[in-house]
């Protein structure tokens, strides 16, 4: 095609700008790089500080780079059986509430966005009046506590997080996207929505259905709010609660002006059991990041 | 008649929803009987229906010391710093991530401040912890050897909003930004090639295309925020701050007095007068929001 770009003196186009495109540019690097660093900064603290020595924290207490590097934090925290009891935790919660969270979501957005469905305003309304009015912690503890006597077990875990309005919104503008002529031709055939459902949409929806488990799956690890409620059980001990629970000393010691309390290796095994906490996150994280930014690209859509 | 032909017809359709609708009516339409609590004097022996009336008492309660105040202010306060900086800074990450040509570096970039939004609050506690503390936190350390006064930083209540809003800044500004930066690539070639073809600077194109292009975008990002501005962030302020009374007057907002209240307590009906309260502020606000949405963006609304 012929465009009319050589009618534009390239010196003209250089006069237009205040500073120069290249010298902006770099400032945006720059500052891109400078946001980039201080996201990473607090990560590497961690992690460097969990590798140093007892000795080195007491002296030194957190530094850039410890003056010695050893793995006691880790052997001590693995001896112990509660670092297992709590990643067995969180690893049930994780895994039975992203399945569970997953299946009742994408049924829910289908008939949501199934084109049959007579309800569907009403439905949506349902699920969006949680969302403005707040249920109220109250009400919610009493539900799980009084009624369910979800109370110290793991479902008190997983139940309260299954239904996600905001995931079943992303699921339901993809289903709508989707042509209703696949349903159509199988309801010929004679088969059930749910069959319909099962052969057919799920197997072309693996890639939003990637994000939502991820998003699930994420919820559901890092959540200590549900745990901080109803768990007073240390064997019930979620991996966030654990940590939690061992931040509360902490602070109570740097209030009475001291670390005589904070006894190493105490600071390094709460540096390694953060460095496990994160630790999968950050494992899967390059693996499937892509899978988050499409999931948020595709809400948005829906606002 | 028609109605139950209808749901005969298609109830292999409609049973597909009724996990999600058990799910979303057990925990977030039973829950708002709590709200009950909030005119009764609350007996567990007697459970929510058998307490006895007490009219107004609680709010009474709650409203006789300046709490409520404290808690409200700092509610909204916040919660409008960290609508503002997150947007700002959101919005320099996405124009600037927007200029770079270089792809390798945009995906690292991307990765890289995406990454704080994986983690816990209780793991950002954490290492708010280690750069805060008073003994050998890194900052204090640093200020040491620079010969300067060390700072009691859990004990300055003034600092936190600051605090607070870099921490929020440095979780969710990313985040944001691959919103906004989706938002962008939507936008039709049409306008730069346009713009190049008049001579438009890379820098005049991003303030003159890009910008007034992402403001609907920025508009409904933030009255979300404001819509919710009367929920306080809970997983946040308690995993920063915790029971650390001496930050309250800066910190303390909504849903921590509230769960203080309930989980310290154990004043269940004086919990729930406060989340009455929050409920219907919120509600007020989100409306009021809605209405606003309605004249700027018609499209936007949520009903």
């Amino acid at each position: 095609m012929n465009r009319p770009v050589a009618l534009i003196p390239p010196a003209q186009v250089r006069r237009t700008g205040g500073i120069s495109d290249k010298m902006a540019m770099f400032m945006f690097g720059l500052f891109l790089i400078m946001f980039a660093l201080v996201c990473l900064f607090p990560f590497w603290l961690m992690v460097i500080n969990s590798f140093s020595s007892t000795r080195s924290l007491a002296v030194n207490g957190y530094s850039i780079w410890p003056d010695e590097f050893t793995l006691e934090s880790y052997r001590f925290l693995l001896q112990g059986k509660q670092m297992f009891i709590s990643y067995g935790i969180t690893i049930a919660v994780t895994a039975i509430g992203t399945a569970i969270g997953l299946v009742v979501t994408a049924l829910f957005a289908y008939v949501l966005a199934h084109p049959k469905n007579r309800y569907g305003g009403f439905l949506s309304f349902m699920t969006y009046v949680p969302m403005v009015f707040g249920s109220g912690l109250v009400g919610f503890y009493l539900l799980v506590v009084q009624w369910l006597h979800l109370k110290d077990t793991l479902w008190a875990l997983v139940l309260p997080y299954v239904m996600n309005p905001f995931f079943a919104f992303i699921l339901v503008s993809f289903y709508r996207s989707l042509p209703y002529e696949l349903n159509e031709s199988a309801n010929i055939d004679g088969a059930g929505e749910w069959t319909i459902f099962f052969k057919i949409i799920r197997p072309i929806s693996t890639p939003v259905i990637a994000t939502i488990s991820l998003f699930y799956a994420l919820q559901y690890w890092n959540d200590w709010w549900l745990s901080l409620l109803f768990i007073d059980n240390s064997d019930m001990y979620p991996l966030q609660l654990l940590l939690r629970q061992l931040m509360s000393q902490m602070q109570l010691t740097s209030l009475n002006h001291g670390n005589v309390l904070t006894l190493p290796p105490a600071e390094g095994v709460k540096l390694a059991t953060v460095c496990l906490t994160i630790g999968p996150i950050i494992l899967v994280y390059p693996m499937v990041q892509k899978y988050f930014v499409k999931g948020l690209t595709l809400g948005s859509i829906k606002g | 008649m028609r109605m139950f032909r209808d749901l005969v017809k298609n109830r292999g359709l409609y049973s597909m929803a009724i996990p999600g609708i058990v799910f979303l009516v057990v925990f977030s339409y039973i829950p708002l009987s709590g709200h009950l609590l909030a005119f009764k004097d609350f007996q567990i022996s007697k459970g929510i229906w058998g307490s006895d009336w007490v009219g107004l008492d609680n709010f009474r309660f709650f409203f006789s010391n300046r709490d409520w105040i404290q808690v409200t202010v700092n509610t909204v306060y916040l919660n409008g710093l960290f609508i503002i900086f997150e947007m700002v800074f959101a919005l320099l990450i996405a124009l600037f991530l927007n200029e770079i040509r270089l792809k390798w570096f945009k995906r690292t970039i991307q990765s890289v401040v995406f990454l704080p939004y994986f983690i816990s609050w209780v793991v950002v506690g954490y290492m708010a912890f280690i750069l805060f503390n008073n003994t050998d936190g890194l900052i204090n350390r640093v200020l040491g050897m620079s010969g300067l006064q060390a700072v009691n930083w859990y004990q300055t209540p003034w600092v936190w909003p600051i605090i607070l809003t870099l921490t929020r800044i440095w979780k969710s500004a990313g985040y944001y930004s691959i919103i906004l930066l989706a938002a962008i690539t939507g936008f039709s070639s049409d306008y730069y090639e346009s713009a190049r073809l008049d001579g438009a600077t890379r820098l005049q194109q991003m303030r003159y295309i890009t910008m007034p292009l992402l403001k609907p975008q920025i508009i409904i990002l933030v009255l979300l925020g404001v819509g919710r501005i009367f929920y306080g962030d809970f997983g946040m302020i308690y995993g920063i701050i915790g029971d650390n009374g001496i930050l309250f007057p800066t910190t303390d907002v909504i849903d921590t007095y509230s769960y203080r209240a309930l989980r310290q307590l154990g004043n269940f009906s004086m919990s729930s007068a406060i989340v009455f309260y929050q409920s219907i502020m919120g509600l007020i606000a989100v409306v009021s929001f809605n209405a606003l949405v309605r004249k700027i963006d018609k499209d936007s609304r949520l009903f």
